[in-house]
């Protein structure tokens, strides 16, 4: 598979909430159609679709909540959100494009966050984790990521104050996002005072709980030139998996944070022909500070073990010299898994994002972590 | 601190052998019952040898922390709010290495919780079944 070949043509979104009034269809028709108006296109022009099974609607619901014409092809990836929306996706609708199974595929993703049963529930249903670990206490994701944390810091050292530069970082760059999910601003005092909830992890160092959906819309590069932005190409697509089942994955890993992030990566790089040194800015899956953290050594960005000192030095800030997570990632800016960091990769690359955007943006690398799998995309302005 | 209460699921025999360990005063894991290589947490099937037979082993009392963390909002469905400060180990046992067995922090006595700290393995009680329990052992 080569780079350059296809290219995100539309995007979009609903707003970011702590808490909807819609549900998750809904969610996911708004965001598809603003995609295919940003794109240029009507619900007609689509004929390929990649739903996923983690957000709960497949290709023919998604089909005829927009009114479209002709389903020619759909797809779901076997990975979860973060994976499926930042890379896979891309990988299989460039797949179909090449293989003229589809003109325009979109690609959906809307989270409920707040629906009963909470964003843990899918946990709860599988048999090592309710045999062995609930009974424990181990259970829910801040807890699973928090003994990685501390692992973390046993392993390559990491104070306080370099852990909260992460969460500071997304913060600052959220406050001058209009569409962020929370824009107030963060010190060292105030992530001091968010709500502890996992030893070492604050409620600061978790993804938001947002209920929102976001779409977007893959096309051939050659197709996207007769369209309305800049061609936004996918220059290099990466995936990595283990096997690992999520029922082992938290506790019996040999290294439990390390993700498959490495080899999709490298394999990213390769595809598009750039190293990172060649990247304007990056958008990484936070999930977590420490997956945070993680991703972006996985990334190149830093050194392995450096990448809480990254932070705390100020090169992913504004006005740094390597600009992470410029919207404010899933921690300040909204949690939609993966997507809605793809989405703000895109928009730096058309270069319009007023305040916050990144000057002369044309290379940038997307990380997406989903359980035990790993995408990264690097998206280039051509 | 506190000992987070929730249900074990006996009728998931699979992990049967774990419990029946705890109630023995044993610290019980999972073995390839025919070459003896550890397989834990117990899967369906073993990798690679779908009609293999898992069998429970000892695997004695002393160990160490992998890593942990201390609980002060509980993610369990229901209402832990009376439960926590609880702090969850992954207690590798020197018996069995590369098995790491959930349970809690016991015993502590001011001590910190520590990747890589010494433990000693007890079994407490967590309402109507037991848990296991892993308390720090003096340098």
């Amino acid at each position: 598979m080569h780079g350059n070949k296809v290219a995100i043509t539309g995007v979009g979104e609903t707003p970011f909430l702590r808490k909807g009034e819609h549900g998750v269809m809904q969610m996911v028709a708004r965001a598809s159609l603003a995609a295919i108006a940003d794109a240029g296109l009507t619900p007609k022009d689509i004929d390929g679709y990649i739903s996923n099974r983690y957000s709960g609607h497949g290709a023919d619901e998604i089909a005829y909540a927009i009114g479209a014409g002709e389903r020619r092809f759909c797809a779901e990836p076997d990975s979860a959100g973060g994976t499926a929306t930042t890379g896979h996706a891309l990988l299989l609708a460039q797949l179909a494009i090449e293989a003229g199974l589809a003109r325009h595929v979109l690609v959906t993703y809307a989270i409920q966050s707040t629906k009963p049963g909470g964003v843990y529930a899918f946990h709860a249903r599988e048999p090592q984790k309710a045999g062995l670990e609930m009974p424990a206490g181990f259970y829910g994701q801040p807890t699973y990521f928090a003994t990685m944390a501390n692992r973390y810091a046993h392993e390559f050292g990491m104070t306080e104050e370099e852990q909260a530069a992460v969460p500071i970082t997304y913060r600052a760059w959220a406050t001058i996002t209009p569409h962020a999910q929370r824009r107030e601003p963060m010190d060292l005092e105030s992530y001091r005072q968010s709500p502890m909830i996992s030893t070492p992890l604050r409620a600061a160092d978790c993804c938001l709980t947002t209920d929102a959906g976001c779409a977007y819309v893959v096309s051939a590069v050659e197709t996207a030139r007769d369209m309305p932005h800049p061609v936004v190409a996918v220059q290099g697509v990466g995936l990595g998996f283990n096997n690992y089942p999520q029922g082992v994955l938290f506790s019996q890993k040999p290294c439990t944070f390390d993700y498959p992030g490495s080899e999709s990566a490298a394999q990213a790089y390769a595809m598009a022909g750039v190293d990172p040194k060649d990247l304007d800015l990056a958008q990484v899956y936070d999930g977590f500070t420490i997956s945070a953290i993680v991703q972006t050594e996985m990334l190149g960005l830093c050194e392995r073990g450096e990448g809480a000192r990254f932070y705390a030095a100020g090169h992913a800030r504004p006005g740094g010299r390597m600009p992470v997570n410029t919207s404010g990632g899933h921690m300040s800016g909204g949690y939609v898994p993966g997507i809605n960091l793809l989405i703000e990769g895109v928009r730096q690359l058309r270069g319009r994002e007023g305040e916050r955007q990144v000057p002369e943006a044309r290379l940038c690398a997307v990380a997406g972590l989903g359980g035990n799998n790993h995408a990264t995309t690097i998206l280039a302005r051509s | 601190m506190g000992v987070p209460i929730y249900p074990i699921r006996i009728e998931d025999l699979l992990f049967q052998g774990f419990y029946d360990g705890l109630a023995a005063g044993e610290l019980r894991v999972t073995a390839d019952a025919e070459t003896g290589e550890w397989v834990w947490y117990p899967p369906e099937v073993i990798p690679g040898k779908p009609d293999a037979k898992l069998e429970w082993r000892s695997v004695g009392t002393e160990g160490s922390a992998y890593s942990f963390t201390t609980v002060a909002r509980s993610l369990l469905p229901g209402d832990h709010r009376e439960e926590v400060p609880f702090t969850v180990i992954l207690f590798e046992p020197d018996a069995a290495p590369g098995v790491r067995v959930p349970g809690i922090l016991i015993d502590a006595g001011g001590v910190e919780p520590a990747c890589g700290m010494r433990l000693r393995f007890r079994p407490v009680e967590a309402g109507d079944h037991w848990i296991a329990g892993f308390a720090p052992v003096p340098a």
